[in-house]
């Protein structure tokens, strides 16, 4: 038996699955986590910046979709350009053949060209847990209030085939687009498409 | 080689293919295939095509709605002008369950049909070319976007004759979902559970739902069937991203295993609901713990109450409780006696009875009230919490210890005017409603080890339920334990029927110290497996010390007065060494004897065997449950049971119970328990069956053979 403290009462309290907590229109999830480069970065830190999590997996063919269709680098030059912090999350558990060291992802996005703010490794599957990841590429968008606005699939053509991007509606340009004229996101939540998040088990 | 030799080639081999009819493709981890279900298109006459697709072993493509991820697989037809190809009649999916997410598609040999209208205006004697390019996600761990161009060339006839395929077409429709009506069916929604409301048709055990639109329910969360009263429900949960447009519930049910066990009563429909707000109990299902109808069998309130009625009178029996109360019945007994004899004023024996069962009641109530009360705060407890507290056994121990010391007549003592004796005090007390009301209080202190063990997984079960109903359930408990004793004050012709006071009852008191000792053994032994056995001994030397304290006080009350300072200095060392180690240190969690083929359970461990390809037993259990105990001993530690675990290469694991342990109580919760024992027993493609409570070797070995 621990002993226990206000605090590991509280997180007993909360709800054992964290499968319903991230719903656009309530508080986005808070995480904290270590960059490819070692840096320390918190939700909070980020607060009064749009922020856009992107769900990633380099063995994963609609992630490369939208990377060998140039995509998804396009998307992230050009929404840093405007201010948005773009944080590409990988939550491949380090037991799945499928893990990639953070020097590894790192190289990977460089010879892709990525242009995130910064890339993280949560091989334990935390954040993802947390914001109901369940594929790649999975999207969020989170306001500068630290209020999630939209959760979801990238876009609307649920296919590995590259030459889908160009004809498919694009959730995340058309969020902010929408975000910036100072409207609701209309398709706030949509279902994301892809491969499973290879989750640590357990 | 020439391009026009390559032509050539690749011609050559077109027309072979032609020739045939169709080649099956190879493609990554399937072989793909475009198939007719007769040998000929006849001129006006639907046709029947399908896409056959035989997976590699583990590989496993997508349904309609594929769930957590995947990608339903498609078809894109070219056909000669006239004809016109329909949807794909999907055949009933299976649920996948990869990690802690959950996918509905297909594995092994599997076709998808699509009805095709065919133009009456072809001539018979030409042929015709059936194209189609078939796109899927195939995935095992990892996934792979698949597909095919495919073809298939057929004559066109006046007739034709079912093909080589035909068989497999009439498996698909067998397996086809229709539309059905379910009795008196509703669909309601409460936050995010749902539940669908039903008259059952005979024999359901198990019960599916797969969503047929997507954002409707979250694929991995447990659906729970209950039998109720009126009728029976099935619980699933709303996706977290459930669209706003969720206002009618379809899907396909699919019972007892489907159309694919149609011999042993499955079967599957289609179903459209509308849904509607209202309130819907809550079930503690789990995202991550699959479907399985295993658990359908849980309790109705009536039988919740009645059980808890049974219970209590069996409770009287319990070695804890049964002197306490005979005892003090008969002391009761005599005093009434007395006191008519002597014509003096007391309170009826109704009134008395009324107050030991109000006392019995009042205690189940709050103990479960204070039970209700901590996990609503978050603790991780459950029924038997009492007993995973080393302080608590121990004091039950010293307790016992000194009940039995007293009814061996080393001292005279009332614990609340609870027990027989013979002082004045205990004369005065005896007649006291007071006095009846504190020995039911006491009856439920000295039961509640008793029915942790014996009931735990009843009580549990209650608890699980919204409070009023949990306290319902220990009310009635409480009322089950004080009828005999209510039933023989409020007609005193049962009385006639014990036996009259005399001497024999100073035998038997002393007799029923026995059962008190034999307790004290049981508690000791729960609280080596806590704390260890210096602890143990420790609270051994005080009760030695405790012993001499009440010997010496009875010396005092025969009045050799100055052996009450020597009772007076040992009680307090007692307390010492019985609490002070068993309060100050938080025991080490209880080493699991993996001395044989158990391990030792923790769900991450658990996740990784099955991972790993393995089957999981896992044995919920504690030292002081005693149902545990028993089926240790009878069934799993058997020669017979051990091997045949070992031949099944079954994962043994043993999540002991016997100290607190917040992972462990999560993980019963999951399955609606809130005690042990619990018995589960995970095959490799994540089914789930859970034992029964009481396990005899057929049940462990039908179980097994079932892997």
């Amino acid at each position: 038996m621990q002993r226990r403290d206000f605090l590991s009462l509280a997180l007993l309290a909360a709800p054992l699955p964290a499968l319903a907590q991230a719903a656009p229109g309530k508080a986005a999830p808070v995480f904290a986590l270590t960059d490819l480069d070692g840096r320390k970065v918190q939700l909070a830190d980020l607060r009064g910046k749009y922020v856009v999590l992107e769900w990633n997996n380099p063995a994963c063919p609609f992630v490369m979709k939208h990377y060998n269709s140039g995509n998804m680098q396009g998307l992230q030059k050009r929404f840093t350009g405007e201010g948005v912090q773009w944080i590409v999350v990988n939550s491949t558990a380090e037991s799945h053949p499928e893990y990639l060291k953070p020097a590894e992802l790192k190289a990977w996005l460089q010879t892709q060209g990525a242009a995130p703010t910064l890339a993280a490794l949560d091989a334990d599957g935390t954040i993802a847990r947390a914001y109901a990841a369940k594929v790649t590429p999975h999207m969020y968008v989170i306001d500068p209030n630290g209020t999630l606005v939209y959760a979801g699939a990238i876009d609307d053509k649920r296919s590995a085939n590259v030459a889908d991007v160009k004809t498919a509606t694009n959730y995340v340009v058309q969020a902010f687009a929408e975000l910036r004229a100072g409207k609701q996101v209309s398709a706030a939540s949509t279902n994301a498409y892809g491969c499973t998040i290879k989750f640590a088990v357990g | 080689m020439s391009s026009l030799l390559r032509f050539l080639l690749a011609a050559s081999l077109l027309l072979a293919n032609v020739a045939a009819g169709a080649q099956p493709v190879r493609v990554d981890h399937a072989e793909a295939e475009l198939v007719a279900a007769s040998d000929a298109v006849v001129p006006g006459q639907p046709l029947r095509l399908g896409l056959r697709l035989k997976h590699d072993p583990h590989w496993h493509t997508y349904w309609k709605v594929p769930g957590d991820s995947g990608l339903p697989t498609t078809l894109a037809w070219q056909l000669p002008s006239g004809f016109a190809a329909g949807e794909i009649e999907w055949p009933v999916p299976k649920r996948l369950p990869v990690g802690p997410l959950m996918n509905f598609g297909y594995d092994g040999e599997l076709l998808l049909p699509v009805p095709v209208e065919v133009p009456a205006t072809l001539a018979a004697g030409s042929s015709v070319l059936l194209k189609a390019r078939g796109d899927w996600l195939i995935c095992k761990d990892v996934c792979i976007p698949g597909g095919a161009d495919l073809q298939l060339m057929l004559p066109v006839r006046a007739a034709a004759s079912p093909s080589r395929h035909a068989a497999l077409f009439d498996r698909a429709r067998a397996h086809t979902p229709a539309p059905m009506t379910l009795e008196a069916a509703t669909a309601t929604i409460e936050d995010d559970r749902i539940r669908v409301g039903f008259l059952p048709p005979a024999g359901i055990e198990t019960l599916e739902f797969f969503p047929l639109q997507e954002s409707r329910i979250e694929p991995a969360a447990a659906q729970t069937l209950r039998n109720e009263s009126g009728g029976a429900a099935l619980y699933l949960t709303r996706a977290a991203n459930a669209s706003p447009e969720f206002t009618r519930l379809s899907g396909v049910l699919v019972a007892n295993g489907g159309p694919e066990a149609a011999a042993r009563g499955g079967w599957a429909g289609v179903i459209d609901l509308p849904l509607v707000a209202g309130s819907v109990a809550a079930t503690a299902a789990d995202a991550a713990v699959a479907a399985t109808a295993g658990q359908a069998a849980t309790m109705t309130l009536g039988a919740a109450l009645l059980g808890a009625l049974l219970g209590g009178l069996i409770l009287n029996l319990m070695p804890c409780v049964f002197p306490v109360l005979s005892l003090k019945l008969l002391n009761l007994m005599q005093h009434q006696r007395a006191d008519d004899a002597a014509r003096q004023p007391h309170p009826s024996m109704r009134a008395h009875g009324l107050a030991f069962a109000s006392g019995v009641v009042l205690s189940f109530v709050l103990l479960a009230g204070l039970l209700i009360g901590l996990r609503a705060l978050g603790e991780q407890l459950g029924w038997g919490f009492q007993l995973q507290t080393p302080w608590v056994v121990a004091a039950l121990t010293l307790l016992f210890f000194v009940i039995g010391l007293n009814l061996l007549g080393v001292f005279e003592f009332s614990f609340g005017g609870a027990l027989a004796s013979s002082g004045a005090a205990q004369r005065l007390q005896g007649d006291r409603l007071s006095g009846s009301f504190a020995t039911g209080v006491l009856a439920v202190v000295v039961a509640a080890p008793c029915t942790a063990p014996f009931m735990g997984a009843a009580l549990g079960y209650a608890v699980t339920q919204p409070a009023p109903i949990a306290l319902a359930v220990f009310a009635v408990l409480g009322l089950g334990m004080a009828i005999p004793y209510l039933a023989l004050t409020w007609v005193p012709a049962l009385l006639r029927w014990l036996p009259r006071p005399g001497a024999w009852m100073l035998r038997f008191k002393q007799a029923m110290a026995f059962p008190m000792f034999a307790a004290c053994v049981w508690l000791l032994w729960v609280l080596a497996q806590q704390v260890g056995i210096d602890v143990v001994a420790l609270v051994l030397g005080g009760l030695v010390l405790m012993a001499f304290a009440a010997w010496a006080f009875g010396l005092a009350q025969m009045g050799a007065v100055r052996w009450r300072v020597a009772a007076l200095l040992a009680a307090p060392l007692a307390l010492y060494a019985v609490f002070g180690p068993t309060i100050a240190d938080p025991p080490a969690r209880a080493a699991v004897q993996t001395g044989d083929s158990w391990k030792a359970w923790s769900r991450a461990a658990q996740q990784e065997r099955l991972a790993a390809g393995a089957p999981v037993f896992v044995d919920f259990t504690a030292a002081w449950c005693v149902t545990c105990q028993a089926n240790k001993r009878l069934v799993l530690n058997r020669d017979a049971v051990r091997a045949a675990f070992a031949q099944s290469g079954v994962v043994m694991m043993r999540a002991d119970w016997t100290n607190r342990d917040d992972e462990i109580t999560r993980e019963l919760a999951r399955f609606n328990r809130n005690g042990v024992p619990l018995y589960v027993l995970y095959d490799k493609r994540g089914g789930i069956q859970v034992l029964p409570e009481l396990l005899t070797e057929g049940i462990v070995l039908d179980a097994l053979a079932r892997l």
